[in-house]
């Protein structure tokens, strides 16, 4: 998996504007990222409340929300992200 | 946790979805069949209350997604009549964004006099001399209409500052502001009358509560006039007399909004005219 990683490392975090889960979600993800990420990386919020259409073209069924779109494989975490271990393990990020 | 309404539950069946709901991690839910959002009780709740409070200019101006990076830093906070924030020359270690609260800033002389010389509401922020690289406070800034205000610690704040463009933007334009109404007001102090000062400092005070209706003391009047308290009662009881206000005990109601502006020296209009 190390290996795939070539590409840059794309997220996209569907949220509810600034409901409690979806606040602690991206401060949770924050943190990871700030630890764990020393490269480059490309993170998406998106709104549901903006943009409804979004979330139902991407098959987003709940918010928070967070897919991983690169590299492959596509994966998601979906929650507040305080299940650090899960959120490393998606975003294919050594133990 | 509260049973979830079955409209909810109905969306959601099974899988890591259905989870998380269940541990309480869910704001909203997508309705696949249209793509209504449905907000979980608790985040209406959360987002209803947000929108009341973020009310206040400076935060208005940071966009949505950096808001949103700012919202966990944002400590909700109730402001109460008569508390001090900080005396000067104490740390700052919180910068206020009043949504209804108000509050008043004092110079302090000769041991005891204070003058006021500057008023935030929902148009500014208390702690702007951080901004300007200053950590401790120049000023007393003292609670003068009880409400609500988020509060960030100062070390976020500068963070947050070096970050955002657009909230730098509007904090140099408020310290600007500021700095303006500070000056305006060393000359208005001096020059203009005691009456005409009071009525500015009435529609300052109304602009930023937001209503016609509030409660001064005298004593904190003669501070902000930086006269004696039958000054106060001499001024207060001429715009009264003009059926401009009404005020008793404390309790001030503005009668005629024109008139007071009218009444008012031109300092008013000029201040007003920096912030916007």
């Amino acid at each position: 998996m190390a290996r795939a990683n070539n590409k840059t490392l794309r997220l996209r975090l569907y949220v509810a504007g600034g409901a409690p889960n979806s606040v602690r979600a991206i401060a949770n993800l924050a943190a990871i990222c700030k630890e764990h990420l020393q490269t480059a990386f490309k993170l998406e919020i998106v709104d549901v409340l903006q943009f409804p259409l979004r979330a139902l073209a991407d098959g987003v069924l709940v918010t928070p929300h967070l897919a991983k779109l690169s590299p492959s494989p596509a994966t998601k975490v979906v929650g507040n992200l305080s299940d650090r271990g899960s959120v490393l393990l998606a975003l294919g990020i050594g133990k | 946790m509260s049973a979830l309404p079955s409209s909810i539950l109905r969306l959601v069946k099974d899988g890591p979805e259905r989870r998380a709901l269940d541990a309480g991690e869910v704001d909203a839910v997508i309705d696949a069949a249209n793509g209504n959002v449905v907000l979980l009780p608790l985040a209406k709740r959360a987002l209803s209350r947000a929108a009341s409070s973020a009310a206040n200019s400076l935060l208005a101006a940071v966009p949505r997604q950096d808001y949103q990076r700012l919202l966990p830093e944002l400590e909700p906070v109730t402001l109460t009549y008569g508390e001090v924030l900080y005396q000067p020359g104490q740390r700052l270690r919180h910068v206020y964004f009043p949504s209804d609260a108000h509050v008043s800033m004092l110079v302090v002389v000769d041991g005891g006099k204070a003058l006021e010389v500057g008023l935030v509401g929902r148009e500014g922020m208390v702690g702007i001399a951080l901004a300007l690289g200053v950590e401790h406070s120049p000023v007393r800034a003292l609670v003068q209409g009880t409400g609500t205000a988020l509060r960030m610690q100062s070390g976020a704040f500068l963070e947050e500052l070096a970050r955002c463009a657009p909230l730098q933007r509007e904090v140099h334009r408020y310290a600007y502001a500021k700095l303006a109404q500070a000056r305006q007001t060393a000359a208005c102090n001096r020059y203009h009358l005691v009456e005409s000062r009071l009525a500015r400092w009435l529609l300052m005070t109304r602009d930023r509560v937001r209503s016609d209706r509030f409660h001064l003391t005298h004593e904190f009047l003669a501070d902000v006039l930086g006269v004696r308290r039958v000054g106060v009662t001499n001024a207060a009881g001429d715009l009264q007399r003009r059926k401009l206000i009404a005020y008793r005990r404390g309790d001030i109601t503005i009668l005629d909004r024109s008139g007071l502006e009218a009444a008012s020296c031109p300092c008013y209009g000029i201040v007003r005219n920096l912030a916007s």
